[in-house]
């Protein structure tokens, strides 16, 4: 018995002793290969890249000149409206030889553009120890957005999973949560919904009780604003565009639910509000017309900047409300190289360097949104940023598969986006929007050799 | 007595009238530039803020940021190219149609009537196709000889009315000296048509200036012009009005020289074709 | 250049228009048929680099059955109609009462010149921006005078009608000075007699001025009949043809079937549709055009 113990206690001893001198030999290993990286090695080349006007990537803008400065490499930005973006991108990735060297992707775009052969797998330059910046951490990226903006070809084609590609990694991902006044819920006594029924309730005693305010803010311009908007409730709502064998599910009686209660929930919005896109959507909320605002995660960068919101230090955050589940969206930007950049490896270093932990943080502090699991979950920052704590707490609950990012997404979101759009101002009923829809989609995924 | 009242009220009237019709006209302008002089804070708030106090903020930004001086500059290369060689090419064709009889004028002068009603939206996919395929697709000439061939049909038209109303006598004393066509052409006809073509310039350089659709497609970080840039600051995450307006302003102020300095050429351009004489 | 001389010549009024000709042909007629052709292939932009398959009229059916389609040359219809019939009446009025001329009527005119001259573009952000439901001035201007906020942008009722009001603002002062220029064309004489004959303001509208108008009038709005159907930007900025697909003009629907739904042959037969509709329109213009020529 004595013995057992002991045997125990020793190789509890000896685990921990290893473990310890491993940590230590680890961080001695690390700190002597960061100091061997060749962060110059490309020093003299030019990198151009196409990036977003969005609120990420303006808070990296002003760090760029700190990575010319540490490599020696010139980085030129090529800043895009975030859809104007597709076309340029994909006609510059058609070339023999194309004029970007790092593109920043919505994620609606990574299946086509990796399925057309556009971007390079960035498998091999994590491996190649030349290039890889040893202290880079990828598994500290938060998973959901990696697989979410990265890897092409697992269990669906716009998936991870068994015999997936990486692609890309976030930069500018989100998920969605939920902001709202606080002042306005503590003096009406309001509690913080955490459900679907709580939320609409909420919305509604506000509009009716809270003067000059409405409840909810949303986008439900037409086309991809009011598919966006409308899919973020879908998925707690246990729908999806699609089922199992890829045949049209948008009108499933759950569907149908998700779509009548966004129907239901733009009465308690500010007028206007089948015309917003995120702008609209943001401006309502920032400049207190709206009291709940329930969508990209991104948004709490701007919410707590006192030169843009008006409402900067009153503001609460919840996770996404519970339906069926509390699934939440997965979206934003990633980061690709093109198959016919010309200075892929430059590229990578400046991929690395932008995504790294340093300079994560410093984005952070520009307004950014975090993407590492180590600054979600850091006390610290939890303290500054409160959103990151319920950022923390609702990141397990990322739903990947919330839209089919197929390569004829981009038609099909239109075209549904249409519909919601005629549902949201009455033109149309949901159910009748919807099952006319299921025609010319399903030609679509015919055409495209999914379904017979 | 009674009818001089009559017609002073009617004046009077008809005087408040065109200043509230003037009003609408300028008020969209106005609101732009003061929006562009103005803090978002400011431009947002309700009731507006008649009185403020102006800033040069939104210009300074926008012109420190991006790539903004390079779109200008495209957008000035751009448009003076295509202005001058479609009025240069326009009056070669108008010299043409008007002084020569030959085969085959009239297919041609149907050809231009025709393609002056194609809506440009038509050419962008089949034109960015082609150029994309000949390697002209973003480059300052691709753009430029768009723009040369939509105007081509407007200026070879006003042109030769002008040319049609030159004495032809005067380019027969000039051929009876011996001149060719092109000495003609350059020493009698050319001077003539000056004031043709000064519309011609102004409307070419206005489309070309202001043309976004097509600009937005065959252009890209190297050579795109104004009207683009617009639309890089219509963001999804926060419209930038100050900042929009601004380029708004520089995009519209060859419209306001040319209003207020050449009205007249204005309006016989815009009169060519619709009104006789 | 050729040495030749005068009218015999045969070379050289072919050299002057050899280089427009050449220049029409490569940039305007030739992608005009290449675009007619792609009407019968399947292609995305992706696809660039690829040959296209052929798709035979299936386009053609596809966009026959398509209810944006339709909806589409509804509301192209609507619109161009709405704005024609509302500018040249506006402008005509506006005409026949400045006619005679108010003090200071050359700077209003200049005043008036503004509006055309502004780039699309510009119009479409600016009137977005007056028509924004929460910090718009037109709401607040209606809000003084009392009256209830209209959703401009957002509701499918209104959104065509503000594009209408938009373009209204854009192209009448255009339509007035055309006017204006016709009337100044009337011979006074005609005037003078029609008042010796003890005609009343009417009875001269009606019978002198009218008639003498009537082909100006008709000119202008040809001119603005495909000018409106030539233009998308303004709706492209301004509501990206949204509520549903309530302003989205042919034009518009066209680019956005060639750039948002990345099918350049379902485009390209858009194109021409809208092709066939300009041609149509175009033989009166251009039958007009010529009968003024002597060739």
């Amino acid at each position: 018995m004595m013995k057992k113990i002991l045997m125990i206690l020793m190789v509890l001893l000896a685990v921990c002793a290893v473990t310890f001198a491993q940590g230590q030999k680890a961080e001695a290993e690390v700190k002597e290969s960061v100091e061997g990286f060749d962060w110059r090695q490309f020093e003299g080349e030019t990198i151009v890249t196409c990036f977003p006007n969005h609120v990420t990537y303006n808070a990296l803008m002003p760090l760029i000149p700190e990575f010319e400065a540490k490599t020696g490499i010139k980085v030129e930005v090529d800043l895009l409206q975030y859809l104007k973006m597709h076309d340029k991108q994909v006609l510059e990735m058609s070339k023999p030889s194309g004029d970007y060297d790092l593109i920043s992707m919505v994620v609606m775009w990574k299946t086509e553009y990796a399925t057309a052969g556009m971007l390079r797998p960035l498998e091999p330059y994590f491996e190649n120890p030349n290039l890889a910046y040893p202290d880079y951490d990828f598994d500290d990226l938060v998973p959901a957005y990696v697989e979410n903006t990265g890897y092409v070809g697992g269990d669906k084609i716009y998936l991870g999973g068994e015999g997936a590609t990486l692609y890309g990694v976030p930069f500018g991902a989100e998920t969605s949560i939920m902001i709202y006044r606080q002042d306005i819920f503590d003096e009406y006594n309001i509690k913080v919904p955490d459900t679907y029924d709580e939320l609409m309730a909420a919305a509604k005693f506000i509009t009716e009780e809270v003067p000059g305010v409405y409840g909810f803010t949303s986008r439900g311009a037409s086309g991809h604003q009011a598919m966006a908007g409308y899919l973020l409730h879908a998925s707690p709502f246990g729908a999806s565009v699609f089922d199992e064998n890829w045949e049209p599910a948008f009108n499933s009686p759950k569907a149908i639910a998700a779509l009548e209660w966004m129907k239901e929930m733009f009465k308690y919005g500010p007028p206007g509000m089948t015309s917003f896109g995120q702008d609209g959507q943001f401006q309502a909320f920032l400049q207190g017309d709206a009291a709940i605002y329930l969508d990209a995660s991104v948004f709490a960068g701007k919410a707590r900047d006192p030169q843009q919101s008006t409402v900067y230090d009153k503001l609460g955050y919840a996770m996404h409300p519970l339906k069926e589940s509390r699934l939440s969206e997965s979206g934003g930007f990633g980061l690709g190289i093109p198959a016919n950049a010309s200075n892929p490896e430059a590229a990578f270093l400046f991929m690395q360097w932008m995504t790294s932990k340093e300079v994560e943080r410093k984005v952070i502090e520009n307004g950014g949104a975090p993407f590492r699991m180590s600054s979600v979950s850091d006390p610290a920052l939890q303290a500054k940023y409160p959103d990151f704590a319920v950022l923390a707490k609702q990141l397990p609950h990322v739903n990947p598969d919330w839209r089919p990012l197929i390569p004829e997404w981009g038609e099909i979101n239109n075209m549904l986006g249409i519909a919601v759009n005629q549902v949201l101002t009455g033109e149309k009923q949901p159910q009748q929007a919807m099952d006319e829809m299921v025609a010319p989609v399903r030609e679509i995924m015919v055409r495209a050799g999914y379904i017979k | 007595m009674k009818s001089v009242t009559r017609k002073r009220i009617g004046k009077t009237v008809l005087m408040i009238f065109v200043i509230i019709a003037s009003l609408v006209c300028i008020f969209p302008i106005y609101e732009m530039i003061s929006t562009s002089l103005k803090y978002d804070v400011d431009a947002f708030s309700l009731p507006p803020k008649w009185i403020f106090t102006p800033t040069f903020d939104n210009y300074t930004s926008i012109f420190v940021s991006s790539n903004f001086g390079r779109y200008f500059i495209n957008s000035v290369i751009v448009a003076l190219s295509a202005t001058f060689f479609s009025v240069f090419l326009g009056a070669l064709a108008g010299y043409s149609i008007a002084r020569f009889r030959y085969k085959g004028k009239k297919l041609i002068v149907i050809l231009t009537l025709l393609m002056r009603m194609i809506p440009p939206v038509i050419l962008v996919v089949p034109v960015f196709i082609l150029w994309t395929k000949m390697g002209i697709s973003d480059t300052r000439f691709g753009l430029v000889i768009v723009y040369v061939a939509l105007n081509l049909p407007f200026n070879i038209w006003v042109l030769k009315t002008f040319i049609a109303d030159i004495p032809y006598s005067l380019d027969e004393s000039a051929i009876i000296d011996g001149c060719s066509d092109w000495t003609v052409f350059r020493k009698i006809i050319l001077p003539l048509i000056a004031p043709g073509i000064a519309v011609a310039s102004i409307f070419t350089f206005r489309i070309s200036w202001n043309e976004y659709i097509l600009s937005l497609v065959l252009t890209n970080r190297f050579t795109r012009t104004l009207p683009v840039a617009v639309s890089l600051y219509l963001t999804d995450a926060g419209t930038e009005w100050g900042k929009i307006t601004a380029i708004a302003t520089i995009i519209a102020i060859p419209a306001f020289i040319f209003t207020f300095t050449a009205a007249k050429q204005l309006i016989t351009g815009m009169t060519a074709g619709a009104v006789k004489g | 250049m050729s040495s030749a001389k005068g009218l015999a010549t045969r070379k050289s009024p072919y050299l002057f228009i050899l280089p427009a000709f050449a220049i029409l042909v490569g940039v305007l007629v030739l992608p005009v048929f290449s675009g007619i052709r792609l009407g019968f292939f399947e292609w995305a932009l992706r696809d660039i680099g690829k040959d296209p398959e052929f798709v035979g009229l299936r386009n053609f059916m596809d966009i026959f059955r398509s209810e944006n389609f339709h909806t589409s040359i509804r509301v192209t219809l609507i619109f161009t109609f709405s704005v024609v019939v509302l500018e040249l009446f506006i402008g005509t009025v506006l005409a026949l009462l400045l006619e005679k001329g108010v003090p200071g009527l050359r700077f209003f005119r200049t005043i008036f010149i503004l509006p055309v001259m502004i780039a699309p573009v510009v119009v479409g952000v600016v009137w977005k921006f007056m028509y924004n439901p929460s910090y718009g001035k037109i709401n607040y201007f209606l809000q003084v005078l009392g009256i209830e906020p209209v959703g401009w942008l957002s509701d499918p009722q209104m959104a065509l009608i503000s594009i209408i009001i938009t373009d209204v603002w854009q192209w009448t002062p255009f339509v007035f000075l055309l006017i204006l220029a016709g009337l100044q064309g009337v011979p006074q004489e005609l005037n003078d007699a029609s008042k010796v004959d003890g005609a009343n303001y009417l009875q001269t509208l009606v019978h002198i001025k009218l008639p003498c108008l009537s082909n100006v009038i008709a000119v202008t709005a040809v001119l603005r009949l495909i000018d409106a159907f030539r233009g998308l930007v303004v709706m492209l900025i301004m509501t990206n043809g949204g509520p549903g697909v309530s302003t989205e003009i042919l034009s518009l629907h066209l680019y956005k079937t060639a750039f948002t739904d990345q099918r350049l042959g379902k485009a390209s037969a858009i194109a021409v549709v809208l092709l066939m509709i300009i041609t149509l329109l175009s033989i009166f213009f251009i039958t007009r055009s010529m009968k003024d020529e002597e060739l």
